[in-house]
């Protein structure tokens, strides 16, 4: 191994393995290690081994043992040293190191250096490692330079680190003295562009301090008369020069691409930015006295500037962002929206991202001025990047209104249509937002919509999630016309039983969800209704044995839809005359009445209770879902299972065996709808015997892992530390945490009636990556004024804990319902 | 306003220069993660068809481009003028290719302590300090000769 730095880089280079590579890194390492611990090294070598180890620390290697000697280096008297020393004190040290202290000093002695070149080294160092601590022992030095130097190298260096300095500490503002800067602005022979870079960023410090609050009044400073009035001074001065450089076509050594210093412009228009914004904050009329010649400025820059090159397009996103940050006049706003139009139509991908991210925040303040551009929004829609498909679907949902409704939902099935796997996160934010929107939008042409959904579970069915199918189902449910309803499933069926079309794949869980449970509410009207022979290829048999395969290929993989299935078995078989088909519809359902899921189980046999009742009977129960408001994010299952009524409404001998247990049923899914109870009282009256065992079951699983003391006193009491989470004119809830671990956490629930509450129903959501497990309220449903009743949850999953809480109740005995909802976000997380 | 971080590695993601500007994670185990994290990022980006723009945290985007084999990225306030900060990182490529006279991988690799010099020169704490190719080339001239 050699022992220069470009052998030791050539060793690293040819190594063949990564082991042999970290092998003669871990060798080297070592190496300087103890080199570097050896005093009487010469400097040419500590030199060598320095430069090693920052080839080191660029390679990500442990360089912490190199920090002394790069102080070493900086205290050396050699320019050579010092310039390796700076450097390495720069990649090596950051601002929290001790070592920083043993700095200071050196950098103060360097900064007053004979030698222009090391003065160089500490102000760029000093720029680099700036903290409060250096910036009040070395502001001093800095000043000075800034008033003594006349070299711009020295001087563009300075204003930088005073720059820093000064926002690092900004007491510093009371030593700052602004003729500095006037005298350098008028002394043309040192005012270089990097000098006037270096002003923009003193004022731009300044006035970020303004902006972020009034910490200078404590020190007796009035910053609107002791700063920002004499900095406004300098507004019209900067006014011109950005001017002169804007229009100013060729400027030797400043030119990119055809414009003078797009890099000194965008300074000067940020920094003209701070200046006003500062000046609207503090009402200061001696800022807002230019606003006019401001505005006028900035309308010359976006029209003049060429938008074509990258340099230009810099300068008049610049400008656009001033517009809308300062809010200025409706020409300008409409101006740069056009502007950001113009970047949107353009081919450059870049410019896109930009403009689309820019309309993206200016909608509300433009939005008529945005939605003239909606052609190139949706253009976007298709393009190759994920990232700018992503922004012109957000933006496309930004400008959605009544008018342009059915032209950008058309253009989002577009999109929808050219989608795969890889943009899932698309698809799952495009479906979420067009149920919100059609929840939010009356939609006259009612088949229009359920024809969108219909397209959409075409398209991207596989990906919808249940949640979301949900909401699509309270869509159709909520359609008013039944023939629409009817058509719709007459669609959804002739694409699926017709074994010819390929368009909807066997994996479309979405899908298949809808038409299952479309098949039960409405399988009745397509078979009996007006179009019934238009497609020979749906008929009783069709359906029964298409719920019949589905079922075969879901029986183990996905109980979500065996559990809709079993339900659509059910209804249909009041729909439906043929003997043999209804048959196979309770086979269907029998199937399941040992199955290992017990929610299937229990759906199995109770519906087998059913199944044996009364036509009549059955009727009743099984009648087409009424039309329903949609509550918060929870249901898994729109359909009431029976499951959930029992615990709504407890039959005497479950209350008892629950309350011994102190333990109330798993509710994994609320129930959206209160179908007659009495009927199904009058039923599970005499058949409790079925339900019962399974009960115990599932309870006394739950019991032995469940920490909940048990409860024995009727009375709950309020516990002490339980916090307040709702409060309105009926009740308080309360919640009291009673563990958190990864993955799981307990807590119960008080409400606490401020007059009397009846029937009571708590529905309760968690984010997706959880999962509920709700117990009873207890002692009852019933509470009295200032009387409290508990309820257990228990939630597992991953996250921060939050939920949302929905309550129905009746208010003094009153036959109405009442709701409330509330959401409350716990400071822990699971 | 600011640069938060300057990073330049290859196609493979050995890195060739890193200079971080913010207050760095006293952890240099974070630092190295994050850099892995970006190289991730970026090299799974279509050359072609993606914007030179991407998120990348809470605090910053960044902003890239890549000449031959060689990525030069940018960490930037999510709030910053991208377009200009291509303009940065191609001036910075602009000086190093004038500096060594048609600039490969290797130039940088073997004289990487030169590159610091260069970046010091036009960018002081984050903040670009020159925009003058001529005066800086002039600069790093004499700087050079000063070993």
């Amino acid at each position: 191994m050699g022992s220069s730095l470009r052998s030791f880089i050539k060793d690293v280079r040819g190594a063949k393995t990564l082991a042999d590579e970290r092998a003669i890194i871990t060798k080297q390492s070592a190496k300087i290690r103890t080199k570097l611990r050896d005093d009487h090294l010469p400097h040419e070598k500590r030199r060598v081994n320095i430069q090693k180890l920052l080839y080191l620390y660029i390679l990500g290697e442990k360089t912490h043992f190199g920090q002394v000697e790069s102080i070493n280096l900086v205290a050396s008297d050699e320019f050579v040293d010092k310039r390796l020393g700076y450097l390495a004190a720069t990649l090596l040290l950051d601002e929290s190191e001790d070592l920083l202290t043993l700095l200071t000093n050196m950098l103060n002695n360097d900064l007053h250096h004979p030698n222009k070149y090391v003065v160089s080294l500490a102000l760029t160092s000093l720029g680099f490692l700036s903290s409060p601590e250096l910036a009040r022992d070395l502001y001093p030095d800095v000043e000075n330079i800034i008033k003594n130097s006349r070299d711009p190298f020295l001087l563009k260096k300075a204003l930088q680190c005073a720059a820093k300095l000064i926002f690092k500490d900004d007491s510093l503002l009371e030593i700052f003295n602004i003729e500095d800067i006037t005298r350098v602005l008028s002394n043309h022979s040192i005012c270089t562009h990097g000098v006037l870079l270096g002003i923009t960023k003193i004022l731009q410090s300044i006035l970020l301090i303004g902006l972020n609050g009034n910490k200078e009044e404590e020190d007796g400073i009035d910053y609107n008369n002791d700063i920002l009035a004499p900095l406004s001074l300098l507004l019209r001065e900067f006014f011109v020069r950005l001017e002169n450089l804007n229009s100013k076509n060729i400027e030797p050594g400043y030119d990119v691409q055809g414009i003078c210093d797009p890099f000194l412009q965008c300074e000067m228009i940020y920094t003209l930015q701070l200046y006003f914004q500062v000046g609207e904050l503090l009402d200061s009329k001696h800022v807002l006295g230019y606003k006019d010649n401001f505005c006028d400025l900035l309308t010359r820059i976006a029209t003049n500037t060429d938008s074509t090159k990258n340099s230009g397009q810099a300068i008049l996103y610049e400008t656009v962002k001033t517009i809308f940050s300062l809010n200025l006049n409706q020409p300008l706003r409409v101006l740069g929206v056009n502007i950001l139009a113009k970047f949107l139509a353009g081919k450059d991908n870049n410019t896109k991202y930009v403009s689309l991210n820019t309309l993206l925040k200016v909608v509300p303040q433009e939005p008529t001025a945005v939605q003239r551009h909606r052609k190139f929004i949706s253009h976007c829609l298709q393009d190759n990047d994920v990232s700018i498909r992503m922004r012109a679907l957000e933006l496309s949902f930004a400008i959605l209104d009544g008018s342009n409704l059915v032209e950008l939902v058309n253009e989002l099935m577009k999109f929808l249509a050219k989608q795969d796997e890889d943009s899932k996160d698309l698809i799952i934010y495009t479906i979420d937002h067009l149920v919100d929107t059609f929840d939010t939008h009356v939609v006259k042409d009612e088949s229009w919509k359920l024809d969108v959904f219909l397209n959409i579970l075409k398209l991207v069915g596989p990906f919808i999630n249940y949640e979301k199918i949900n909401d699509i189902l309270i869509i159709i449910n909520n359609t008013t016309k039944l023939f629409d309803k009817s058509n719709f499933l007459q669609k959804l069926l002739s694409l699926s039983l017709d074994g010819e079309s390929m368009e909807i794949s066997d994996d479309n869980i979405g899908w298949q969800l809808v038409l299952v449970w479309c098949i039960g509410e409405y399988g009745d009207l397509v078979l009996n209704g007006d179009n019934k022979n238009n497609t020979s290829s749906i008929n009783e048999s069709s359906i029964t044995d298409y719920l019949l395969n589905l079922q075969e290929c879901y029986t183990t993989t996905n109980h979500k839809i065996i559990n809709y299935i079993l339900t659509t078995a059910l209804k249909l078989s009041i729909k439906i005359f043929d003997a043999k088909n209804i048959e196979k519809l309770r086979q269907l359902i029998l199937n399941y009445a040992d199955s290992t899921d017990l929610t299937l189980q229990m759906k199995s046999n109770q519906y087998e209770i059913f199944f044996n009742q009364s036509l009549s009977v059955k009727k009743t129960i099984l009648e087409t879902m009424p039309k329903f408001e949609k509550i918060a994010e929870k249901s898994n299952n729109v359909k009431g299972s029976s499951k959930n009524l029992i615990s709504n409404e407890p039959i005497d001998l479950l209350s008892d065996l629950l309350n011994e247990d102190s333990k109330s049923e798993t509710k994994d899914s609320t129930g959206d709808n209160v179908k007659p109870i009495d009927i199904l009282e009058e039923i599970f009256g005499e058949k409790n015997d079925i339900t019962q065992p399974l009960k115990r079951g599932e309870e006394e699983e739950k019991s032995t892992n469940h920490p909940t003391v048990a409860i024995t006193n009727a009375d709950v009491i309020l516990p002490s530390d339980a916090t307040k989470i709702y409060d309105s004119s009926s009740l308080n809830v309360y919640a009291s945490l009673l563990s958190v671990s990864s993955g799981l956490a307990h807590l119960d629930l008080f409400f606490q009636a401020k007059s009397l509450i009846s029937d009571l129903q708590t529905f309760c959501a968690v984010p997706k990556a959880q999962k509920l497990t709700l117990g009873q309220l207890y002692p009852s449903s019933t509470i009295k004024a200032s009387q409290v009743c508990k309820q257990s949850l228990k939630v597992s999953g991953s996250g921060k804990l939050k939920l949302r809480i929905k309550l129905d109740f009746h208010l003094n005995g009153s036959s109405s319902t009442t709701n409330e909802q509330f959401d409350h976000k716990f400071n822990e997380s699971l | 306003m600011g640069v938060q971080f300057i990073l330049c590695f290859n196609k493979q993601g050995v890195v060739r220069l890193v200079r971080w500007f913010d207050v760095r994670s006293s952890d240099p185990q974070r630092s190295q993660d994050a850099i892995a994290q970006i190289y991730r990022l970026i090299s799974s980006r279509d050359h072609k068809h993606q914007s030179n723009f991407v998120e990348f945290s809470d605090s910053t985007k960044l902003v890239y481009r890549r000449y031959a084999g060689l990525y030069f990225v940018m960490g930037v306030d999510l709030l910053d003028d991208e377009p200009i900060y291509l303009c940065h990182i191609h001036l910075f490529v602009e000086v190093l290719d004038a500096f060594f006279g048609n600039v490969c991988e290797l130039d940088i690799v073997f004289n990487f302590y030169k590159v610091y010099m260069i970046m010091d020169e036009m960018f002081i704490g984050g903040e670009i300090q020159e925009i003058s190719k001529d005066m800086l080339l002039e600069r790093l001239s004499i700087l050079d000769r000063l070993d």
